[in-house]
């Protein structure tokens, strides 16, 4: 039962992650994000009971509250103060960037198989999926034009990283996990005010007008 | 000898009987928990039954310039889908004509009831009809695909492309989950909003032109035509539920034919077309329709996640 409740949780992420990668509306993809957090809290909850260690309890608590509903909340909120087109655009059409993303995640499954412990079983699910989504993310970040897409981004990856430590370690210490998640709210917070400078000096959220110098 | 094919045929009479006579029921219920969630009273849960009574009593009217394939069209769409119905395991682990094909012919015989229909919607010239049956076939060709994709992922566990071998595989002991359930899953639901014209995809409830699909192609129709058309539609929203309950929760299927565990899996079908009911609902009540344009996107996703799925098998 435990294996199964961890791998069809962790499968749920990447199928998010493909979600955000297939669809197009800004508030959509923010509520996706929110579904893959608690999709990842129920992992920690799991792997809590399962192999009895308490302060994962500590961070799943964490991740629904702050990435499950605050981060999304408040970008939310950043969104709707802007007032922008709500409509992703993609350098890449839906099509081709799914296309990519099918090849990423079949890099991540063979390369979790290079782990000693990504050989076999739950673990090789969790891994495989982990790094698929991990490398989705970054595929994300590289394609979308939009700052809070970006963002988003970037969180997902954070998600993946957090999915892959739970697979090969027992989890990091707490103290580290509390300096992510510190590190996590600050980024936000600061790219969240970013975004606005943006759409204030340039009147769009389209970052590749950054590379036009402004005097 | 005889005696098997006599009670395959048997079988097979009351499984498609019991498909036409529950099909009604689960539109209606989605109707009422739709109309629930929008706060209103909406349509009695059995107003299925009283419209097809309605339509059936009706006299059939056609254009005077239909030729023979406007007449076939929803007999044939009618007929595939009481034939699709035989080849897919409900209350007991084993498909009632299960020699007669597995997945492929299945497939194969939806499609024919596809075609069947967008050719009869081009006969009369209309131009809603032509209109309704293009668009049709263009997210056709792309659902199809998908359809294989999922449908191939559990063959290719099972090692046999018969979906009773299939549920029968799923249901022995040790069986684990794999991550490609889910993706085989999520991308064979996205194939079900599709194939049956629910919100994100089509509005069963507008005759809207610009954004008809399915509806486009019947305008034509009318009494008993349209009837078995709805008819049909109903009984393959439910055959391709039942075929997703197959596949990833068999679980409560009957083993053997005994009262006891038949009652059990029906108790345990309706059960699970009921949760089904409630994820369209949810769908439907939360999204908005997607522009035609983005449909191809949509099911785009649904394709590379049976893709997906079924890489993940092999790696």
């Amino acid at each position: 039962m435990t294996p199964n409740l961890v791998i069809l949780c962790a499968a749920g992420m990447l199928v998010t992650a493909y979600l955000m990668v297939g669809q197009k509306s800004l508030f959509t993809t923010i509520r996706l994000y929110a579904a893959q957090s608690l999709l990842l809290a129920t992992v920690a909850v799991v792997m809590a009971i399962s192999d009895a260690r308490p302060h994962l309890f500590v961070m799943a608590t964490m991740t629904t509250v702050l990435k499950g509903f605050l981060i999304p909340m408040f970008l939310m909120r950043v969104v709707d103060r802007i007032g922008i087109h709500r409509e992703i655009e993609p350098f890449l059409n839906v099509p081709t960037s799914l296309l990519a993303c099918l090849g990423l995640t079949v890099v991540g499954y063979r390369v979790s198989t290079g782990f000693p412990e990504g050989t076999v079983g739950v673990t090789h699910h969790v891994l495989g999926v982990g790094l698929s989504t991990l490398m989705i993310g970054l595929f994300l970040m590289v394609t979308r034009k939009k700052a809070i897409t970006q963002i988003l981004a970037l969180l997902t990856v954070e998600n993946a990283i957090f999915l892959v430590a739970l697979g090969i370690t027992s989890g990091m210490p707490l103290v580290v996990e509390l300096g992510i998640f510190f590190d996590v709210i600050l980024a936000v917070l600061v790219l969240g005010v970013l975004v606005r400078r943006i759409v204030d000096r340039f009147e769009s959220m389209d970052i590749s007008r950054l590379s036009k110098l402004k005097g | 000898m005889d005696d098997t094919i006599f009670r395959a045929v048997v079988y097979a009479l009351l499984q498609g009987a019991g498909m036409l006579a529950v099909a009604p029921l689960l539109r209606g219920t989605i109707k009422k928990m739709k109309a629930a969630m929008q706060t209103r009273q909406g349509p009695p849960l059995l107003q299925g039954y009283y419209d097809l009574a309605k339509l059936l009593r009706k006299e059939t009217v056609r254009s005077e310039v239909a030729s023979w394939v406007y007449v076939a069209g929803p007999r044939v769409y009618f007929a595939t889908a009481l034939a699709a119905t035989t080849l897919v395991p409900v209350l007991v682990a084993m498909a009632p004509l299960e020699g007669a094909g597995g997945i492929l012919g299945l497939i194969g015989i939806l499609a024919l009831g596809r075609f069947a229909l967008a050719a009869a919607s081009l006969d009369t010239g209309s131009p809603f009809g032509g209109m309704g049956g293009s668009r049709e076939m263009t997210i056709a060709a792309l659902a199809e695909p998908a359809l294989m994709l999922g449908l191939f992922t559990s063959a290719l566990a099972a090692g046999s492309l018969d979906l009773g071998a299939v549920v029968r595989s799923a249901l022995a002991p040790g069986v684990v989950f794999q991550p490609s359930d889910i993706f085989a899953l999520s991308g064979l639901f996205v194939v079900l909003i599709a194939e049956t014209g629910r919100i994100p995809v089509d509005n069963p409830a507008t005759h809207l032109e610009l954004t008809m699909i399915h509806e486009a192609m019947l305008l034509e129709y009318a009494g008993p035509d349209l009837a078995l058309v709805e008819w049909a539609s109903a009984v393959k929203e439910l055959l391709y539920i039942t075929l997703l309950i197959d596949l990833f929760m068999p679980t409560g299927i009957a083993t053997l034919v005994a009262p006891v565990p038949l009652l059990v899996a029906a108790a345990a079908w309706a059960g699970k077309v009921l949760v089904f009911a409630v994820a369209i609902t949810l769908v439907e009540s939360t999204n908005a329709k997607l522009r035609l344009f983005r449909v191809p996107e949509l099911v785009a996703v649904s394709l590379g996640l049976g893709f997906l799925a079924l890489a993940i098998r092999f790696l």
